[in-house]
């Protein structure tokens, strides 16, 4: 196995990881607070979810940071100042930031889980559609209209399910 | 570039970034009401290992291949700041972190289980670990902008 391919197949498994625990996590969230209480056994699955998830995201960073390595010494240093790659970086920097405030509660729970939930979607369509060559601000200007909007449906499915927060 | 120092340098970058995620997980952990303090001290001591380690490869890397090889290239090319600014401030703000980590072990270490309930050691072990972890993100960053600048 190549160091490529290992890199490829960790960032894969790292963002499927990461993208599939960020939707687990949205759902555990809906069915754990549908009554207002967070039950001991709904905590530890949640607690789980973020485990996978966290583990998932420094997967994915060591990874990423692994192809800037080998575009290094390939002699492929023009592509670490692609746009693409530092709007990525931004999406990243805007979870983790993210996280922090979730944690400290300087957030409400529905727009952290919309930025959370949008972050990593974004990730994924941007590793996904490598053909795009977009400006910085463009990509995201998309990003944080695609967070409002995701918010916008969280809060529907909060109300229909009754999410008491 | 020789295998034995692209290893080096992969070995830099790998466990800077694993000393980073530690000092975020360090932070994550200060935040709750009550920190498992034992997660404090395994977390601590690794960060500091791994920033040893990141700190010992890359001072090696440099010393025998940046000043030489890569250096003249980046300050003749179309980036020069990119040595001259950010490679500048990089190694020389690096160099605080892993005392800041070993402070942050002690305190971890002697303040045991009592760290929840001193709110002014906690808040303020909180703020050290928070301007390290961005000291740590700068310093990746700047990794990458310098590594780019390299043609």
């Amino acid at each position: 196995m190549t160091l490529y391919s290992l890199f490829i197949a960790s960032h894969i498994i790292g963002t499927i990881l990461g993208a599939g625990a960020a939707t687990f996590a949205e759902i555990f969230v809906i069915k754990a607070l549908k009554d207002g209480v967070v039950e001991p056994l709904e905590s530890d699955y949640l607690k789980t979810i973020y485990t996978v998830l966290r583990v998932g995201l420094i997967v994915a960073v060591i990874s990423g940071f692994g192809f800037l390595f080998l575009y290094r010494i390939q002699g492929l240093e023009g592509l670490i100042y692609e746009t693409k790659l530092w709007a990525k970086l931004t999406v990243v920097m805007i979870l983790l930031i993210n996280a922090i405030m979730l944690q400290a509660r300087k957030i409400p729970l529905l727009w952290g889980s919309a930025i959370s939930f949008t972050s990593w979607y974004t990730a994924v369509f941007l590793g996904l559609f490598r053909g795009i060559s977009a400006p910085y601000f463009e990509i995201l200007a998309w990003y944080v209209l695609a967070i409002v909007a995701v918010g916008f449906v969280l809060d529907k499915i909060h109300n229909h399910f009754g999410v008491k927060i | 570039m020789t295998p034995i120092l692209s290893t080096i340098l992969l070995t830099h970058v790998v466990f800077g970034i694993l000393a980073v995620a530690g000092m975020y997980s360090l932070w994550m952990m200060l935040l709750k009401r009550e920190p498992n303090s034992a997660n404090l001290k395994r977390f601590s001591l690794w960060s500091l290992v791994f920033i040893l380690i990141s700190w010992i490869s890359g001072a090696y890397y440099y010393l025998t291949y940046y000043g030489a090889a890569v250096k003249p290239v980046i300050k003749g090319g179309a980036y020069p700041w990119a040595h001259l600014v950010v490679m500048e401030a990089k190694e020389h703000i690096f160099l605080f972190l892993p005392f800041l980590l070993a402070v942050v072990l002690v305190a971890v270490i002697f303040s045991g289980t009592k760290l929840g309930q001193d709110e002014k050691l906690k808040s303020a072990l909180t703020f050290l670990v928070a301007v390290m972890t961005i000291i740590g993100i700068a310093i990746t960053l700047s990794g990458l902008v310098i590594s780019g600048a390299v043609r």
